[in-house]
């Protein structure tokens, strides 16, 4: 997960709001995930439990199940990182959804492009869970996959290093027809 | 034939635009050989042991004649002038070059044709009955429903990315010719107080684990197919395992779930979308039908004169092809004709461009200008007047397209084998070859009766070896090539009837059972020889077939007379006489 945090982030490669910028988000890691050994009891001591409460922390979904009461009163909200074999009902409430308070984005990792268990969970997030914030697409996202992802209802893409980011927000017209009629058509041919 | 509307040509014509780009940044170096692996399999691009292979899309295997021509210029014009049609109902090119791939797609593309979902861990072509439409045992046409599940699935944007392939199959009629208990889902048409609707099996397959599909649905109403399948996909593209390719196949799961719990699990998230947004409405079944171009059929052809039976009393090569290749048709004074790309020295499935071309001229001279390609691979004229069969024959003859064994055991399906493919572990052709020359008395052909001979390279089973009557499958054994031998596989037929429905036949596949040790490539013949000595000894009359013989008796007989049989063993070559098991 460390290398959700590498790629040089000086260059626009965040698409939000159909624009590019500069990633803004940054995935908090605990330190025993970390390290190993001898170093992990260091780490552990001294690394804190949460990111200090600045802007643009992603935290893996298992903190936020632990601390989501103390998240949500956070004076910057922290977005949740869902893997792609998380379990959606760690996060929604009793009343089957998620409940936005304190809560900045929900984030699905896509370790790699082709496993697509993320496409589902966003599907589900959207139209059973009533999730109707920001829903980001982090890891091997590719000018050949946000396509695709847009259309289960991502809004959100940091296209991954390699990829022109330019061309990735050009892709959101590759195709103008569509056979799914559920499925929305990507927001930004809906504005177009 | 379905007429693309303007939103049809212009996905695939952004689809073909989509890959020009793919492609080309694949060669500037833009994409790496992974990122671009997945992306050229979902169009159908495999990189094979001599060059490319491009796998093109026929939809539930039906062709126009154009189409067809396009096929043999593209067999000309970048490939080596043939071309290969697969199990799947579709069409193989081997060689073309991938720099020429963007171009073929484009030519492809003006004749409503494509290789989207051809290949790669996503829904694949839908396969039917080769006689839809035309089946007098048919209860509801199956292609318009094939269509409409072709929509659904094409660039699927949930269900792009599954853990492994997944393959889908519809039969309409009473006989299941689709092989719909050996598809990820298999679909048969049913008719429950008057409303027609579809058992849904899941979970079938051959491949390294092969499996007959559960009935995971008895009856979904024809309004629910879709949402029914966005759950059953839904499921599978959760769960499915991830973590192993040979175990990534739908069947697996539901194994392991157990077909109650996985059936459970759908019925959840279908309760969440039925009768939702995706629920099909009459209205859009009637316009989907409509964009098909049906035959005008000419009710006065019944009356006609039919020299048929004349010529057929006058010419008996003629009488046995009527009897083998021609089926009756639902419309009286028709017919429906298949040409076998099945005679002995041909690889299977395989077609010349002038075949092509000439098969185009005649399915538009004795049709309407369509042809069906059959999973079993060979091609099928569906509306043939009855009075033109003769000439029809004569001009099949002359194409060497009328080797009258549909339903025989020299129909063989096989895959390309290891003459062509990175996965074989052995040749599967030539195989083919020396069995259907051993078997080519026709005499003896017919006296054996119907018999589904299938042969695959490997486990992926390409060639169907687990449903055959007798299965074949070549193997590896430390570099050397060996044969294993499987009896009693079966399409459909094996089912028991289910209380409250009709339409017994259908989903009853059953797989092979392995007789024993593998053979040498030179003992084959001599060991298929055997089986069949056997089964006439055994058979109570010519009317019992192979495959209910082996019902009867087991296998425990075959086994015995093929192990003890001299012919078998003298073919063994010397140096691989230790039996490998």
């Amino acid at each position: 997960m460390s290398d959700l945090n590498s790629a040089d982030d000086n260059v626009a490669r965040l698409i939000r709001h159909g624009q590019l910028q500069v990633n803004d988000g940054r995935v908090f890691a605990p330190a025993a995930d970390e390290a190993t050994g001898e170093d992990a009891q260091v780490a552990a001591d001294e690394a804190p439990a949460l990111p200090v409460d600045e802007p643009g922390w992603i935290v893996p979904l298992a903190l936020w199940t632990t601390h989501r009461d103390t998240l949500r009163q956070r004076q910057h909200p922290v977005a949740v990182l869902l893997s792609p074999d998380s379990k959606l009902q760690d996060l929604i409430g009793e009343d089957g959804r998620v409940d936005d308070a304190g809560l900045a984005f929900i984030a699905i990792d896509f370790p790699i492009y082709t496993d697509g268990r993320g496409y589902s969970l966003a599907q589900l997030l959207r139209t059973r869970h009533g999730w109707q914030g920001e829903l980001r697409a982090i890891g091997d996202v590719m000018i050949d996959t946000i396509h695709y992802q847009a259309r289960v209802g991502f809004d959100s893409f940091l296209v991954k290093p390699g990829h022109d980011p330019e061309k990735a927000l050009a892709a959101f017209r590759t195709f103008t027809v569509h056979y799914q009629k559920t499925y929305p058509k990507p927001p930004e041919l809906l504005a177009a | 034939m379905y007429v693309y509307d303007p939103v049809d040509q212009q996905l695939v014509e952004q689809r073909v635009a989509q890959f020009t780009d793919q492609t080309q940044r694949f060669l500037d170096g833009q994409l790496t050989e992974d990122d671009f692996r997945t992306l050229r399999l979902q169009n159908g691009l495999y990189i094979q042991r001599h060059a490319p292979m491009l796998r093109i899309a026929i939809p539930y295997g039906l062709l126009a004649a154009r189409q067809l021509r396009t096929l043999a210029h593209i067999a000309r014009t970048w490939d080596r002038g043939y071309g290969h049609f697969s199990t799947r109902q579709n069409m193989q090119f081997n060689w073309p070059k991938l720099e020429d791939v963007p171009t073929i797609l484009a030519e492809l593309a003006k004749v409503q044709m494509h290789s989207i979902q051809t290949s790669g861990n996503c829904i694949r072509n839908t396969t039917s009955d080769h006689f839809a439409g035309v089946a007098p045992d048919e209860l509801v046409n199956p292609l318009v429903w094939c269509e409409i599940i072709r929509q659904w699935s094409t660039l699927h944007p949930e269900f792009a990315f599954l853990p492994r392939k997944f393959k889908i199959a519809v039969s309409g009629a009473e006989e299941d010719r689709a092989a719909v208990g050996v598809h990820d889902i298999g679909l048969q048409a049913v008719e429950r107080d008057g409303v027609l609707g579809f058992r849904v099996w899941v979970g079938g397959g051959l491949g390294r684990t092969p499996m007959v599909g559960h009935l995971i649905n008895p009856f979904v109403e024809w309004q629910h197919l879709l949402t029914y399948l966005q759950a059953a996909l839904r499921v599978y593209n959760l769960h499915g395992r991830r973590d192993n390719k040979y175990k990534a196949r739908i069947k697996i799961l539901v194994k392991e779930l157990t077909p109650e719990v996985y059936a459970e699990q759908v019925d959840e998230q279908w309760q969440l979308i039925k009768g939702g947004p995706d629920t099909l409405t009459q209205e859009y079944v009637d316009t989907i039908a409509q964009r098909f171009t049906w035959p005008d059929y000419d009710e006065s052809v019944a009356g006609e004169p039919d020299p048929t039976e004349m010529h057929a009393a006058a010419h008996p090569a003629f009488a046995r092809w009527l009897q083998k290749n021609v089926r009756d048709h639902k419309v009286a004074g028709y017919a429906s004709v298949t040409l076998s790309l099945k005679p002995t020295g041909v690889p299977p499935g395989d077609i010349t461009a002038d075949q092509m071309d000439a098969v185009a001229d005649l399915s538009e001279r004795y049709g309407y200008g369509e042809v069906r390609v059959s999973h079993e691979q060979n091609l099928v004229l569906a509306d043939v007047r009855r009075s033109q069969l003769f000439s029809l024959w004569e001009e099949l003859r002359a194409l060497n397209m009328a080797t009258p064994n549909i339903g025989l055991l020299t129909n063989i399906i096989s895959c390309p084998g290891g003459d062509f493919c990175a996965l074989a572990n052995a040749v599967s052709i030539p195989v083919a070859e020396a069995i259907q020359a051993r078997f080519e008395d026709l005499d003896y052909l017919f006296e054996i009766g119907e018999l589904d001979l299938n042969i695959s390279g490997c486990i992926n089973a390409c060639g169907h070896h687990h449903v055959g009557h007798i299965g074949i499958l070549g193997v590896d054994k430390n570099g050397e090539e060996w044969y294993q031998v499987t009896l009693g596989g079966r399409q459909n037929g094996a089912a028991k009837p289910l209380p409250d429905l009709q339409s017994t036949r259908g989903g009853g596949a059953a797989i092979g059972r392995i007789i024993g040790p593998s053979f040498a490539r030179e003992q084959v013949p001599d060991v298929v020889e055997r089986l069949i000595q056997t089964y006439l000894r055994l058979r109570d009359s010519d009317a019992e077939r192979f495959i209910d013989v082996v019902d009867r008796v087991g296998i425990a007989p075959f086994k015995e007379d093929v192990y003890s049989d001299p012919a078998v063993a003298k073919a063994a070559p010397a140096a691989r006489e230790v039996a490998h098991v």
